[in-house]
């Protein structure tokens, strides 16, 4: 990295370009969306996870809330017996969005994320972090995760958890460094978020890292 | 019936397991059912439907065009869905890549009536026979996605944030039942991998020549050595030749062994339509496409062959279904409450929470910040010193917040009380307590913000004027102990000395905690009261006897180790009563002019006192800290809990004295209270109506004046200097 004291925003593009290309290649599902305003964009993951009991045992229940209206009507249609019923439940699915967007201020990529049920109510932190594994729970008490906040995405214009940009640096600062020591080339957000993903259930595959390293030795 | 779909009569040829025994008694018969989408809605979507009907839509009830797309490359688990996000609006943005897109009719009502008696059979029936139309005419071939049309009634109830919405994805239902000949197996059962990757790289072509990243439906030839893919609008050349059986590829957004899933069903009518009068049989390829870690499978696709039925020549539209069933199963429309997420008070509610959340979290588990947003707290006082205190119990996520004033905001406020603007002073001014409390929720509309206008009385202010002042004293007085009854914390906020010893005294009596603060020019006092011990283990006034009390008044030991109950009061370290304001001031209250940034610094560490008292198990009967306990082990996960903070602007420095409760105290002694609980009111009027002797004889202040004059200032000075550390 020649830029390493500054990582400005063509950097940041360049290297979420590169990640979606090997995202391409494995399937990770990560994409480019830019805005349709302005210029800038982000860089953007939506998956699944089915929470505990797959199958519908308790239709209508989860989470205790209202998604009925109390409307007696109920429509007269005939039976549709050829509609399968043992589908899985809707309702016991969870969305995950994460994004990441550069924050021009501090200039570091900075993680916004949000999970919600298929109806679009979003899950508290709370609930998105009982989701996480057990062996990330005591980190959510240390650095960086004392900094999340609950922000605007700058974009959409929609709530998001964000875990602030402000100690970015700061666990990046050895990262980088140690890369430079080795002579090792290093894929910014690769390093990024596989430090911040996984505590929020945000996982990367480690063929990112061996990709980066080949790219590397391609262009030796 | 109609109802019946697909009816297995080959009973022993492939895993009957996977398919649904249906016909109940007859168990040769089984149906091969769809598994149907469920809706997924993004909370982008309802912003979006938000702002639409907000500035576009208003009243207009026009069915709308909008988007949704599927995808056929889930894990395994997850249901088959119509995804709708923020730019289902856009006709022309983009669907997302190896995605399929679905067009659909947005039917946005104006109230929930129109919402619940809106003709959902009709707008099915109409939305069938576009798609019938659409297979008729030949257009679906040319363009597959009219077959994959869905509808979307809502109800936006925008104060609420509640959404009322029922989607339907209308299927058009064969007249008769089709004979499955060959039952769903894995596509890895009757293809060779070779011919799996052939498919593969002829769909990859095909893509690749349409410009697309997905196609809904494809047409299929293949043979042991090759695998052939053409768009349905090619079918006559791509399917010449053959004899009996064709062979047709379905994107499919199901991940179930044995089902397919809905975009197959108006797929099926066209190809009976089209092909029944040429072809004996369809062979149906589910494709499924996922890439997990870097491998792609399509093996897991799903393949089975069904008798096309006759219904070349049917100019009528089939029967259709599709409304959605809601999460109890039933054929209902569904309700999202997303007021946590979109309504702006819930968001800056929830806000504040977490950022309270992250200083606790950081903290853990020491810090009980339960205790602290649930405090009641009541400021006597909506001046400077009020205003900066509540700021500060806003940041703290305090809810209840009551201001208690009786005067109004003039132009000289504003640019020292943070709650107050210049529109503020205008007309006379706004009662301050009132304008308080609507800034406060102002500020924060989770705040719990209540403002009263009215006097305290006080000591040497006679209320005897007239049978109506009296009377309205008896009721201020009334009114301020339900307050101070109804609070948890009593903060001293006035400028005044005497107006603090009603509270004080009727605080007392009651144990609540009281935060105590006052200004000199460029000093300040902020203190918690000694809280009396609970009544029924006796009065926790300072006994004379005890043995610190008297034994060394000028030891060290005297301000180390004091409980919560021995400290004393604001009045304690006084020997005149209150209700003189000519003579004998304290350093703390002889002037309402003080250096501007000493009220925040004063009304922020009262609060931070409050926090740190609450913080302490033993609450206000904590040991007070002192100024040498700055080395020590602090009590609480926040530090120190100390009795007073006097700090000296001028040397930019605070120490932390501690002072006994005096047994001849005019607000909090055992006499003053005992009589205060005894008489009420008919005490409290003596004391408003008389003068400071008044007090002063009954606590003994008198007597102790006439026999030690000289010797007490002495001591008062020696207490002083040890307390400044001079």
């Amino acid at each position: 990295m020649e830029e390493d004291e500054f990582f400005g925003e063509k950097t940041f593009q360049h290297h979420c370009s590169e990640f979606i290309k090997h995202s391409q290649q494995i399937g990770d599902g990560w994409e480019w969306r830019s805005s349709k305003d302005c210029s800038d964009g982000y860089m953007c993951k939506t998956h699944f996870q089915i929470k505990s009991g797959t199958m519908v045992s308790h239709p209508g229940t989860y989470a205790g809330v209202q998604t009925c209206p109390p409307v007696e009507e109920v429509l007269e249609v005939p039976l549709d017996d050829a509609e399968a019923t043992e589908t899985a439940a809707a309702s016991e699915v969870i969305k995950y969005e994460y994004h990441v967007l550069y924050s021009s201020s501090y200039q570091v990529p900075v993680l916004y994320f949000r999970a919600s049920f298929l109806d679009g109510r979003p899950l508290a932190l709370k609930d998105i972090w009982e989701g996480v594994h057990e062996c990330y729970q005591t980190r959510l008490q240390q650095g960086p995760w004392d900094t999340i906040t609950q922000q605007e995405h700058p974009i959409l214009g929609q709530p998001f958890f964000v875990l602030h940009p402000c100690k970015t640096n700061e666990f990046m600062a050895p990262v980088l460094k140690n890369s430079q020591k080795i002579n090792r080339n290093i894929n910014y957000i690769t390093s990024w978020l596989s430090i911040v993903g996984p505590v929020v259930g945000l996982n990367l595959p480690l063929s990112y890292a061996i990709a980066t390293s080949q790219d590397e030795s391609n262009a030796l | 019936g109609f109802s019946t779909w697909l009816t297995y009569v080959r009973p022993g040829a492939h895993p009957l397991h996977q398919l649904r025994a249906a016909a109940m008694g007859d168990p040769g018969l089984f149906k091969l059912q769809f598994a149907p989408f469920s809706s997924a809605l993004d909370v982008g979507f309802w912003h979006e439907l938000t702002q639409k009907k907000l500035n576009e839509y208003r009243l207009d009830e026009a069915p709308k065009d909008i988007k949704g797309y599927y995808y056929n490359g889930d894990s395994a688990g997850l249901p088959a869905r119509l995804t709708l996000e923020f730019s289902a609006f856009d006709m022309n943005a983009p669907t997302p890549a190896h995605c399929c897109p679905a067009v659909g009719t947005l039917y946005n009502t104006n109230t929930l009536e129109s919402f619940k008696t809106a003709d959902k059979k009709l707008l099915l029936e109409q939305a069938a026979n576009e798609i019938w139309e659409s297979i008729k005419s030949g257009a679906a071939l040319e363009n597959p996605v009219f077959l994959n049309k869905f509808l979307l009634l809502t109800f936006a109830d925008l104060k609420k944030y509640h959404f009322y919405y029922w989607f339907c994805y209308p299927a058009l239902c064969l007249p008769e039942s089709i004979p499955l000949i060959q039952a769903p197996v894995g596509l890895d059962q009757r293809f060779s991998s070779k011919q799996i990757q052939a498919l593969e790289r002829a769909y990859d072509d095909l893509c690749q020549t349409e410009g697309v990243t997905a196609l809904p439906y494809f047409l299929i030839k293949y043979d042991d050595n090759m695998v052939r893919v053409s768009l349905l609008k090619h079918y006559s050349d791509f399917f010449q030749g053959q004899r009996i059986k064709i062979t047709v590829g379905v994107y499919d957004p199901c991940n179930l062994a044995q089902y397919p899933g809905w975009p197959l069903r108006n797929f099926l009518v066209l190809a009976a339509h089209r092909w029944s009068s040429s072809f004996q049989s369809v062979e149906v390829l589910c494709f499924r496409d996922r890439t997990m870690q870097g491998a792609r499978d399509i093996a897991h696709s799903i393949i089975f062959e069904v008798k096309l039925p006759e219904m070349a020549f049917s100019p009528d539209c089939p029967k259709a279904v599709g409304w959605e069933k809601n999460q109890k199963g039933g054929m209902g429309p569904r309700m999202v409450n997303l007021s946590e997420c979109m309504d702006p008070k819930r968001l800056a509610e929830s806000s504040v929470d977490l950022n309270l959340k992250l200083m606790c979290w950081r903290l853990v588990p020491t810090l009980d910040l339960e205790k602290v947003v649930s405090v009641k707290c009541l400021l006597l006082g909506a001046g400077t010193l009020g205003c900066n205190v509540a700021r500060t119990l806003m940041g703290w996520g305090v809810r209840h917040v009551t201001f208690v004033d009786n005067a109004k905001i003039s132009y000289s406020n504003p640019v020292r009380q943070p709650l107050y603007e210049f529109e503020d002073c205008l007309g006379g001014g706004k009662p301050k307590a009132l304008a308080a409390a609507d800034r406060l929720q102002k500020i924060f509309p989770g705040v719990n913000a209540r403002g009263f206008n009215m006097s305290i009385p006080m000591p040497g202010h006679p209320v005897n004027f007239s049978s109506i002042t009296l009377e309205q004293a008896r009721k201020d007085v009334e009114q301020l102990e339900q307050l101070i009854e109804s609070h948890d914390v009593i903060f001293l906020l006035m400028d005044t000395r005497e107006s603090r010893w009603l509270p004080a005294v009727i605080a007392a009596s009651k144990r609540k905690l009281v935060i105590n603060a006052a200004l000199g020019f460029d000093t300040f006092v902020v203190m918690r009261h000694g809280l009396k011990k609970p009544k029924q283990q006796g009065a926790g006034d300072l006994c004379p006897s005890h043995s610190v009390a008297s034994a060394d008044l000028l030891g060290s030991s005297l301000f180390a180790n004091i409980p919560g109950y021995k400290l004393g009061c604001y009045f304690c370290n006084d020997v005149v009563a209150p209700g003189d304001s000519t003579r004998d001031r304290t350093l703390d209250q002889q002037c309402t002019v003080s250096r501007p940034g000493l009220a925040m610094i004063a009304g922020a560490l009262a609060v931070e006192l409050m926090v740190s008292v609450l913080q302490h198990p033993e609450g206000g009967y904590a040991i007070a800290s002192s100024s040498d306990d700055r080395m020590n082990e602090p009590p609480t996960s926040l530090g120190l809990v100390p009795h007073q903070i006097r700090g000296f602007l001028s040397r930019f420095d605070n120490v932390l004295p501690v002072s006994l409760a005096f047994d001849k105290c005019t607000a909090c002694s055992s006499k003053v209270l005992d009589q205060y609980e005894r008489e009420g009111f008919n005490f409290l009027a003596k004391v408003f109506n008389s003068s400071h002797s008044f007090l002063e004889d009954l606590t003994g202040l008198t007597l102790l004046h006439q026999e030690t004059q000289a010797a007490e200032v002495r001591t008062k000075q020696a207490f002083y200097d040890k307390l400044v550390g001079l």
